[in-house]
């Protein structure tokens, strides 16, 4: 009966909640998917860079390939900026800012970066772009008090990426 | 003072259950008192607003350990001390959902 009267009060306002779950939210948190992102950003470069030094392509299909690697290019850089808001609003909280005071910046780093590689061809800026999400997440693994380990990817560009040490 | 508050999932099933609600005292003289087995509401920074059992009081500096009941709910090691100025409230009443039988 009481709990009918309070369930009834609730649906009109709702109380606050207090969550009881295993893990909330899901949790599920993880630079690795703007790290390749960004990676793809630095092959569509190369790809560019390679497609407009060589002449054995017929006008139509240099343009046809040129504007995919745009299109790719374009649209992973701000598929990395987005994962990278995403744990910057939902997962980092005051206490990890107070720990690691770099992380406004870079974060504000990464969407500067981003938006030049998508406004530029250069390598130099798509290699900046890699960089920063690395340290990003080095700093975010951190935060979960795990270790890293960094290797080649082993994939074209092959850069070095920073992964957690399972 | 006092607040409800509804509870969300299932970490301290059976006992409490999702959807159930709480009256919970908000008065910060308890804390020191707080024991094994109270039930408390607190804001922690990576999970939110969260209800849990009371392992342990650390009165002399001001923290507790908590946990859940069910055995999915995330280990009192992985949520940390729960400084006082964290806590919410002691919960004082339940207020549960009719149980089917």
């Amino acid at each position: 009966m009481f709990y009918k009267l309070i369930n009834t009060i609730d649906h009109i306002r709702p109380f606050s909640t207090a969550k009881a779950h295993c893990d909330v939210p899901c949790g599920i948190y993880d630079p690795i998917t703007a790290q390749i992102n960004a990676l793809t950003v630095v092959r569509m470069m190369d790809l560019m860079s390679g497609l407009s030094e060589g002449d054995a392509k017929s006008k139509t299909e240099y343009h046809n390939s040129m504007s995919r690697y745009i299109a790719v290019k374009e649209d992973h850089a701000e598929k990395a900026k987005h994962e990278i808001r995403v744990i910057w609003g939902d997962f980092i909280k005051d206490a990890h800012v107070e720990k690691y005071p770099e992380l406004p910046g870079l974060v504000h780093k990464i969407m500067q970066i981003g938006s030049k590689c998508r406004q530029t061809t250069g390598r130099d800026n798509g290699l900046a772009f890699v960089e920063a999400i690395n340290q990003f997440a080095e700093i975010f693994w951190a935060i979960k008090e795990m270790k890293i380990k960094k290797a080649k990817a082993p994939y074209a560009p092959g850069l070095e990426m920073v992964y957690p040490d399972l | 003072m006092l607040k409800i508050i509804k509870v969300t999932g299932n970490s301290l099933s059976p006992f409490f259950l999702s959807g159930d609600f709480v009256l919970v005292s908000t008065s910060h003289r308890q804390f020191k008192n707080l024991k094994e087995d109270d039930l408390v509401v607190f804001f922690h920074p990576e999970y939110g607003r969260l209800i849990k059992l009371i392992t342990k009081n650390y009165p002399d500096s001001e923290n507790l350990k908590v946990t859940g009941s069910h055995e999915e709910s995330i280990s009192s090691h992985k949520l940390g001390f729960i400084p006082y100025s964290d806590l919410i409230g002691k919960v004082i009443f339940h207020i549960k959902q009719p149980r089917s039988m």
